[in-house]
C-alpha cells in the first residue's frame, strides 16, 4: 500500500494551505479532492477579499486560487483530482475512489479540509429545473461562462446570496429581488448596499411560499411573515422569474471526521455538526487534524490560516519541525486568525443583536432591514465628511474586519483603528494630508463603499464593474444609495488601470446639491 | 445563455466547438465544458423526470452532489452531467426514472 | 443518548404542506416523515432506514438537515440535541463493480 507523510483531503483554500505549509517543511504531501480542479469555491470567487495586507485583502479570489495553486507545485505537493475520498478506517488508511479505481493509501498525519454543503429549503414546486442552489450559480457564470437564468430572485442575503447577488448583475442577469426569512439582511451591509443601490429590492422577513411553473420555474411568490413564521394573509407578492436561486446557508462537511472516529459536537455556532479540534486544529484522534469549513463555517481567508497552522501541527508532530520553529509560526498565524474573527460578523458574535458600532454611532436601520444606508442615516459615520476639493467618502458603517483603503492610500489620508487599534475599526479620513483623487482607495475597497466626491464640482467618483464601461461625456442618470434616480448625470472620466485590478473608477458630474446623494451612474434616463 | 465578456474575468477558456446528441437531436457544445454546460446554453432545462411522481428534474447544485442532473450518457444511466465533460458525438438521453423511457412505463 | 420512547408526541395530524417533496433522491414527503416519526421512529437512523429518505444517490447531502428538523419540531426538542446519523462508508455513491476492483488492483 502507498504511504506517505500526510493525506489532505479537500483542495480547497483550507487543504492546500496546510499541503503547502507542511510540504514546505520536507513532509511527502498528497491532497485528495472530488473535483476536477483543484482550488474548491476559490475559483468562483471573482470578488475581492476581505482582510488586511496579510490576509490577502483587496485581492479576488480566483488570484489567490492561483497563487495557492503556485505554491503548492513549489512546495511539492501532489494534488490527485477526480479522487473522491470515500473512507477513512483503522490507523490512518483512507480509501480514494478515481475513475474506475478505489485505491488504499496510509499516511502518518491526515488533515480533513473537506469544507461545507449548501443548505436548502423546501417549498410547494422546490423541485422544478430553475431552482437551483447559489453555488451551482456561481459555477455556472463564473467558471462556464453560462448565465443561470435571465431574471432571478434570490433566496437568502447573508454574504453568499449578496455576493452572489451581485456577480449575477455583473454576468447580465436580472436580479428581481432579494429575500430573507430573517427581519435583518444577514450579510455585510457594504454587500447589500452595492445590490441596492443598482436597484435590487430587499424583502426582509419575508419567505418564499412557491416556485410557479410546469415544466420549469415561470415565477416565484413570497410573503411577509409573522414572528411565528406564519405568511402574513395578503401579503403575497409574485415576480415573473425563470430562476430561483437559494442562499439559505452552509453546512460543515464533516462526514468523513465522524467516520474516522473523532469526537464531534452538534454546535450552532459553527452551523452544524464539526469535529472538537485544539487550537492546533487537531481533533480527537491523535494525528487527525480538520482545517476550514469542515470544522466551523467561516470565510475562505480564515480557512486558509486554519488550513497553514494545522499543516505546520502536523509537520511538528512527525518531528519534521521544531517546537521553537512552530511556536515562532504560530504567534503569527493565531494573531493574524484573531483579528478576522473580531467585529460584528464574528463567529463568536453569532446571535448577538447590536445597535452601535464600537464607535458608538447607531447602525442603520435601513440598511438592515431595505439594503441602503439611508442618506438622512450617513452623516453619522466618522468617514463621511465634507471638505474642500476631491476628498474620499468612506460609506463604511459596520465593524467587519477589513483596512485596505488605509493600505491603498499612497500620503496616509486614511486610518482604520489608529495607534494598532483593529481592522474592524471603521475608517477615519485625514483632510491635512491632502488626497490627490488617485482613487486608489476607491478601488480597493473590497466593499466598494468608497467615493471620491468633490461637493462643489458635483463630481462623484464610484466603483464600477459592469459591462458596457460608459463613455466619457456620455449622458445618463444618477442613482441614489437605493437605487433611484436622483438626477441627470454626465460622465466626466472613466479610468481603468492594472493598478485598480478591474474595478474601473467612473467619475459623474451632477448639479451640486445632489453630490450627497448620487452613489451610481445608469446610462437609460 | 452565454456570456461573451465579463467585467471581471474577461473571456471564458473554451475547447473546440463539438456536435452532441440530445434524444435524437443535433446541439453543439465545447468539448471540455460539462454537458450540462453545454444543455443550458442549448436551452435544455429537463434533464430528467423521476421514477414515483415523474416529475422533471434539471440543473441544481453544478457540483455533483445532489444528483438531480443525471441522464443517458452514451448508454449508461445516472451520469451527473454537471460534471461529466461534453465530448464529439456524445449521445445524451433524457432519463426516467433509473433508466430510458420504456423502462419506466 | 437513549431516545426517550415513551414521550407523547401528540399522534399525527395532517397539515397543509404534507406533500412537499423533503428528499429529492427517493420522493419521500413532509408528511411522509411526520407520520412515520408518529408511528414510532424516532431516530434519524430509523427514519433512514424505514423511509428511505437520504439513501439515494445524494447519500442525504440535500436533505439531512431538512429531516433533522423535521424531526426535531415533531420531538419538540432543539435540531442540535438530536442523535446524528451514523457516517459510513462509502461517503459517496460507487458503482459495485468500482467497488469489487478494490481488492483485485490495489495492494502493491
Amino acid at each position: 500500500m502507498q504511504r506517505c507523510d500526510l493525506i489532505v483531503i479537500g483542495a480547497g483554500p483550507a487543504g492546500l494551505s496546510a499541503a503547502v505549509e507542511a510540504a514546505r517543511q520536507g513532509m511527502r504531501v498528497t491532497v485528495y479532492d472530488e473535483n476536477a480542479r483543484p482550488g474548491g469555491q476559490l475559483f468562483k470567487q471573482i470578488h475581492k477579499f476581505f482582510g488586511s495586507r496579510e490576509h490577502k485583502a483587496k485581492i479576488r479570489g480566483i488570484r489567490i486560487g492561483e497563487e495557492l495553486l503556485q505554491e503548492a507545485s513549489a512546495a511539492g505537493v501532489q494534488v490527485e483530482l477526480d479522487a473522491v475520498v470515500t473512507g477513512i478506517f483503522a490507523d490512518k488508511e483512507v480509501t480514494v475512489r478515481q475513475g474506475e479505481r478505489m485505491l488504499r493509501r496510509k499516511a502518518d498525519t491526515l488533515i480533513i479540509a473537506t469544507g461545507a454543503s449548501e443548505n436548502m429549503t423546501s417549498f410547494e414546486n422546490w423541485t422544478l429545473p430553475g431552482v437551483i442552489g447559489a453555488g451551482a450559480a456561481q459555477t455556472m457564470m463564473n467558471l462556464h461562462g453560462v448565465r443561470p437564468g435571465e431574471k432571478i430572485l434570490m433566496l437568502g442575503s447573508g454574504n453568499v446570496g449578496l455576493v452572489v447577488g451581485f456577480q449575477l448583475l455583473q454576468a447580465g442577469c436580472q436580479v428581481v429581488a432579494v429575500a430573507d426569512a430573517l427581519p435583518g439582511i444577514g450579510g455585510y451591509g457594504v454587500h447589500a448596499a452595492k445590490l441596492a443601490r443598482c436597484g435590487v429590492p430587499f424583502y426582509t422577513a419575508h419567505t418564499i411560499v412557491r416556485a410557479e411553473g410546469v415544466e420549469r420555474v415561470t415565477g416565484a411568490v413570497i410573503g411577509a411573515i409573522d414572528q411565528n413564521w406564519h405568511i402574513v394573509p395578503d401579503s403575497e407578492k409574485h415576480f415573473d422569474v425563470d430562476t430561483i436561486c437559494l442562499a439559505v446557508g452552509l453546512s460543515p462537511m464533516s462526514r468523513l471526521c465522524g467516520l474516522a472516529g473523532c469526537v464531534m459536537e452538534d454546535n450552532p455556532q459553527k452551523a452544524g455538526l464539526v469535529p472538537v479540534v485544539d487550537a492546533l486544529g487537531e481533533t480527537s484522534v491523535p494525528g487527525i487534524f480538520a482545517a476550514g469549513d469542515v470544522s466551523g463555517i467561516e470565510e475562505a481567508s480564515s480557512a486558509m490560516i486554519e488550513g497553514r497552522i494545522a499543516g505546520l501541527a502536523a509537520a511538528h508532530r512527525m518531528g519534521f519541525m521544531a517546537s521553537s520553529a512552530l511556536d515562532a509560526r504560530l504567534a503569527e498565524l493565531t494573531g493574524a486568525l484573531a483579528s478576522l474573527r473580531a467585529g460584528m460578523f464574528a463567529p463568536g458574535s453569532k446571535g448577538k443583536v447590536f445597535t452601535h458600532t464600537a464607535e458608538g454611532c447607531a447602525l442603520s436601520a435601513s440598511l438592515l432591514r431595505r439594503g441602503f444606508v439611508a442618506d438622512e442615516e450617513i452623516d453619522r459615520y466618522p468617514g463621511v465628511t465634507r471638505a474642500r476639493g476631491v476628498h474620499p467618502v468612506l460609506e463604511c458603517t459596520q465593524n467587519i474586519p477589513c483596512n485596505p483603503c488605509a493600505d491603498a492610500c499612497p500620503r496616509q489620508c486614511i486610518t482604520v483603528g489608529a495607534d494598532g487599534g483593529t481592522i474592524t475599526a471603521l475608517p477615519v479620513f485625514d483632510a491635512a494630508r491632502g488626497c490627490t483623487g488617485c482613487g486608489l482607495c476607491v478601488a480597493a475597497c473590497s466593499g466598494q463603499a468608497i467615493f471620491l466626491v468633490d461637493e462643489e464640482a458635483g463630481e462623484i467618483t464610484l466603483p464600477y464593474e459592469f459591462l458596457p464601461l460608459p463613455q466619457k461625456g456620455e449622458q445618463g442618470m444618477a442613482l441614489g444609495r437605493d437605487g433611484q434616480p436622483v438626477c441627470p448625470a454626465e460622465v466626466v472620466a472613466v479610468r481603468t488601470s492594472a493598478a485598480f485590478d478591474k474595478t474601473n473608477l467612473l467619475t459623474i458630474r451632477v448639479p451640486a446639491e445632489y453630490a450627497g446623494r448620487a452613489r451610481f451612474y445608469r446610462k437609460e434616463r | 445563455m452565454r456570456i461573451n465578456e465579463h467585467p471581471v474575468l474577461g473571456g471564458y477558456p473554451k475547447g473546440e466547438a463539438v456536435a452532441f446528441t440530445f434524444d435524437g437531436a443535433r446541439l453543439s457544445g465545447y468539448a471540455g465544458e460539462p454537458v450540462a454546460m453545454a444543455l443550458k446554453a442549448a436551452g435544455v432545462f429537463i434533464h430528467r423526470y423521476t421514477r414515483k411522481n415523474h416529475s422533471p428534474r434539471g440543473i441544481f447544485c453544478a457540483i455533483g452532489r445532489c444528483t438531480d442532473c443525471v441522464m443517458i450518457v452514451n448508454g449508461r444511466p445516472n451520469v451527473r452531467t454537471c460534471i461529466t465533460p461534453l465530448a464529439a458525438d456524445m449521445d445524451v438521453r433524457t432519463q426516467y426514472g433509473m433508466g430510458a423511457k420504456h423502462a419506466a412505463l | 443518548m437513549l431516545q426517550d420512547r415513551t414521550k407523547n408526541t401528540g399522534g399525527f395530524s395532517p397539515a397543509p404542506d404534507d406533500g412537499l417533496i423533503i428528499c429529492r433522491c427517493e420522493e419521500i414527503t413532509k408528511g411522509e416523515i411526520r407520520r412515520a416519526i408518529q408511528d414510532g421512529l424516532l431516530t434519524l437512523t430509523e427514519l433512514r432506514r424505514f423511509l428511505r429518505a437520504g439513501m439515494g444517490l445524494c447519500q442525504g447531502q440535500t436533505c439531512g438537515r431538512l429531516v433533522k428538523s423535521i424531526l426535531a419540531r415533531e420531538l419538540g426538542v432543539p435540531p442540535a440535541a438530536l442523535e446524528p446519523v451514523v457516517s459510513r462508508a462509502p461517503v459517496r455513491p460507487v458503482e459495485m463493480q468500482v467497488l469489487a476492483r478494490d481488492q483485485e488492483i490495489d495492494h502493491d
